[in-house]
């Protein structure tokens, strides 16, 4: 995978913070992109963007909760960072409630902006890694043949080897084959190994 | 000495009485008519002899008549018929008609005649029933409606009423009261303002009418009933000498209206919070916008400054976006400000005095108003020109504010004054209101009339700044009196009409 330079991409209709905003990052030799509504980043939105979404709660439109749903919803992984003014701590701890990393009230400080920005960039990097990692696994179930993904499957349910070869007409010796094999192919150093990287794949797809 | 005129026959008296007569044999059979009778029952004399009587009575009444007669035959005596000494007798054109009836019995030669005498008793009758109808229709109208009856002899000092007042007064048997006890039975703090209306309906200047509203106090259990009074004032030689009027019980209507006006505050209270937090939350927004870009601009700028030196164009863009969003947070409050104060105003005449009597009605009647009036309100002082809803809502708000400060004082009082003040050799009127509760310590009388600042647990701390407000705009002045030694003492000012 190609990793870009992380990016701030940032949403809010008013177009002095954003300018401000843009400003401060910039000066802190952060790549910015700036959109002035929900919209506008969701239509330039490309699968390589790669940093964090700073967004302004309040907007006119589509405001900044109803993008973070939408974000969601598009399996878009980038952390984000809500922009609130005083009094919107409801708004807020919907916000964190919906995933958000964390929020910042109006005015900015920019020290705390760029403590901000580090830390979603951290999680991005995690999340891609997570993503990358997830992609792996999932390549190496789909080298398991019909049969040994049926006594993954039986396996990682909690049934002995003995229930997996009666269930499936099989010897016991065959089934202790099969799972050695699995084993080998997933990487898996154990069956509660094993239940997790076929937990996490299945939650992904 | 009378002597009896020798040709005087019966049949001549006969014919000229006024009543109607006739004469019967003892079969019922009619022998003479005289011309009363026949104008009455509207027969010749042709017609009427030999008629039988029964035909003159109306057919629902002849078994009545028929039993009379039969009693009468048999023990022949001057006497009246009917219940009420009255039958219902029947015209020849259908006319039912009540008349009194006598029989009077005439032998002649052994045998028996009937005089019959019809006395017309109708009109009398009608009179009565029609001022019985009337006075029961009366009785039960009072009954129906609760009303009550007085008639305040002023010079004697006493008072006539009638069952219904007794009995709202627990004075079930006495018909006149002196006014003292007539007074001692209302509440203490309604007597003020009671007497306040009184006076003002004893005036000769004006039109004697009384309206008032107060509650008596029941001696024995000390429960309130609240009664609504109207009356009129009569004079005699330019003194009030009477004032009769109705009184009515209206706790029932009380107790709902107070009910639905604590609802009603309660709503306009949660309206009032909720329309002043989305305000201050838009003016909040408005200012915070460019204030966050202020904010950012800056920082930039002091980054610039330490790390590139002056020259830099971040800096300049920064201090650049500073002087916009500076500006524009400036517009923004002009805009606010240009919004709130839209609207033209509409001023009328008014008569001050008359305008304050209303208002501490509506605060009475608003479950408010358990206080003693004081009232120094200056005769014949010009008209004001204002709008009269503005300066309404300003006076509400002083009373209430006054009524809710003085919960712990032991007798509660507000003075409303009036009087023409000159000031920088224009004449206003002046309305001065006080109260005798706390007062309000320096601290908070320096922040009353700031937006948002309350002392009330529920208060929004909008009413008197929305109080100075609306008194500005209508050409005068609101101020807190400094040197009050007790009780807060507010003035406020209005011009005169032109």
């Amino acid at each position: 995978m190609i990793m870009h330079e992380p990016t701030v991409f940032i949403v809010d209709d008013d177009a002095a913070v954003r300018d401000s905003l843009m400003l401060m990052i910039e000066q802190a030799d952060i790549h910015v992109q700036a959109f002035e509504h929900a919209s506008a980043f969701l239509s330039a939105y490309h699968p390589d963007f790669f940093g964090c979404i700073i967004i302004d709660v309040r907007m006119p439109g589509m405001d900044g909760l109803r993008l973070q749903e939408e974000l969601t919803w598009r399996k878009i992984a980038l952390p984000v960072i809500f922009l609130t003014g005083h009094g919107d701590i409801p708004m807020s701890v919907r916000a964190i409630k919906g995933g958000a990393v964390d929020f910042l009230t109006k005015p900015v400080i920019r020290e705390k902006l760029l403590v901000c920005v580090r830390a979603a960039f951290a999680e991005a990097g995690k999340r891609i890694s997570d993503i990358a990692r997830n992609k792996e696994m999932m390549s190496c179930l789909m080298k398991l043949t019909g049969r040994e993904r049926e006594v993954m499957t039986l396996a990682v349910q909690g049934h002995t080897n003995k229930e997996i070869a009666s269930c499936l007409g099989i010897s016991h010796r065959t089934v202790e084959i099969h799972k050695s094999k699995i084993m080998q192919k997933t990487g898996a150093c154990n069956l509660l190994d094993l239940a997790r990287i076929v937990r996490e794949c299945d939650s992904d797809e | 000495m009378i002597t009896v005129p020798r040709n005087l026959s019966f049949v001549t008296m006969f014919e000229a009485a006024a009543d109607a007569m006739v004469l019967a044999e003892g079969s019922g059979h009619i022998v003479l008519a005289n011309p009363a009778a026949q104008q009455l029952f509207g027969y010749s004399a042709d017609e009427l002899s030999g008629l039988a009587i029964e035909i003159l009575i109306v057919p629902r009444y002849r078994k009545q008549y028929r039993y009379h007669q039969e009693l009468f035959l048999n023990k022949p005596a001057q006497r009246s018929m009917g219940a009420g000494n009255e039958l219902m007798v029947l015209s020849r054109d259908g006319k039912e008609m009540l008349l009194d009836i006598s029989l009077s019995p005439i032998r002649v030669q052994q045998q028996l005649y009937v005089l019959i005498t019809f006395n017309d008793v109708n009109r009398r009758l009608d009179v009565e029933e029609a001022l019985r109808v009337s006075e029961e229709r009366l009785r039960l109208a009072k009954q129906a409606a609760g009303l009550g009856i007085f008639d305040y002899d002023i010079k004697r000092n006493i008072i006539y009423w009638d069952k219904q007042m007794r009995k709202l007064w627990g004075e079930p048997s006495e018909t006149t009261v002196s006014y003292d006890e007539f007074v001692a039975r209302i509440h203490p703090e309604d007597r003020a303002a009671r007497q306040t209306v009184i006076e003002y309906a004893m005036n000769p200047a004006g039109n004697g009418e009384f309206k008032a509203e107060y509650r008596i106090v029941d001696p024995i259990n000390s429960s309130e009933r609240w009664i609504s009074a109207r009356g009129r004032v009569y004079f005699e030689a330019g003194c009030a000498n009477r004032l009769i009027g109705v009184t009515r019980d209206v706790t029932e209507q009380k107790n709902i209206q107070k009910k639905l006006q604590v609802q009603r505050d309660e709503t306009e209270n949660i309206l009032k919070q909720q329309i002043a937090a989305r305000t201050a939350s838009a003016i909040a927004h408005e200012l915070n916008q460019p204030l966050a870009a202020i904010s950012a601009y800056s920082e930039v700028a002091l980054h610039a400054i330490h790390n590139d030196g002056f020259t830099s164009d971040s800096l300049k863009r920064a201090l650049e976006g500073c002087v916009e969003q500076a500006q524009r947070a400036g517009r923004s409050l002009h805009e606010l400000l240009a919004f709130l104060q839209k609207g033209e105003l509409v001023t009328e005449r008014l008569n001050l005095n008359d305008l304050i009597r209303d208002t501490l009605t509506i605060v009475s009647n608003d479950g408010y108003g358990k206080f003693y009036l004081a009232l120094h309100l200056q005769q014949n002082l010009p008209a004001v020109q204002c709008n009269r809803i503005q300066v309404q809502k300003v006076l509400v708000n002083l009373f209430r504010n006054a009524d809710e400060a003085m919960r712990a004082v032991d007798l509660p009082t507000i003075t409303v004054t009036t009087q023409v003040e000159n000031m920088n050799g224009t004449n206003r009127a002046l309305v001065i209101v006080q109260d005798n509760g706390p007062g309000l310590g320096a601290v908070v009388a320096k922040r009353i009339f700031e937006p948002f600042f309350t002392t009330k647990p529920a208060g929004i701390g909008m009413g008197l700044a929305i109080s100075r407000a609306l008194i500005e705009t209508n050409g005068g002045h609101l101020w807190l009196d400094p040197d009050t030694q007790s009780g807060a003492k507010f003035h406020f000012t209005l011009p005169f009409s032109p």
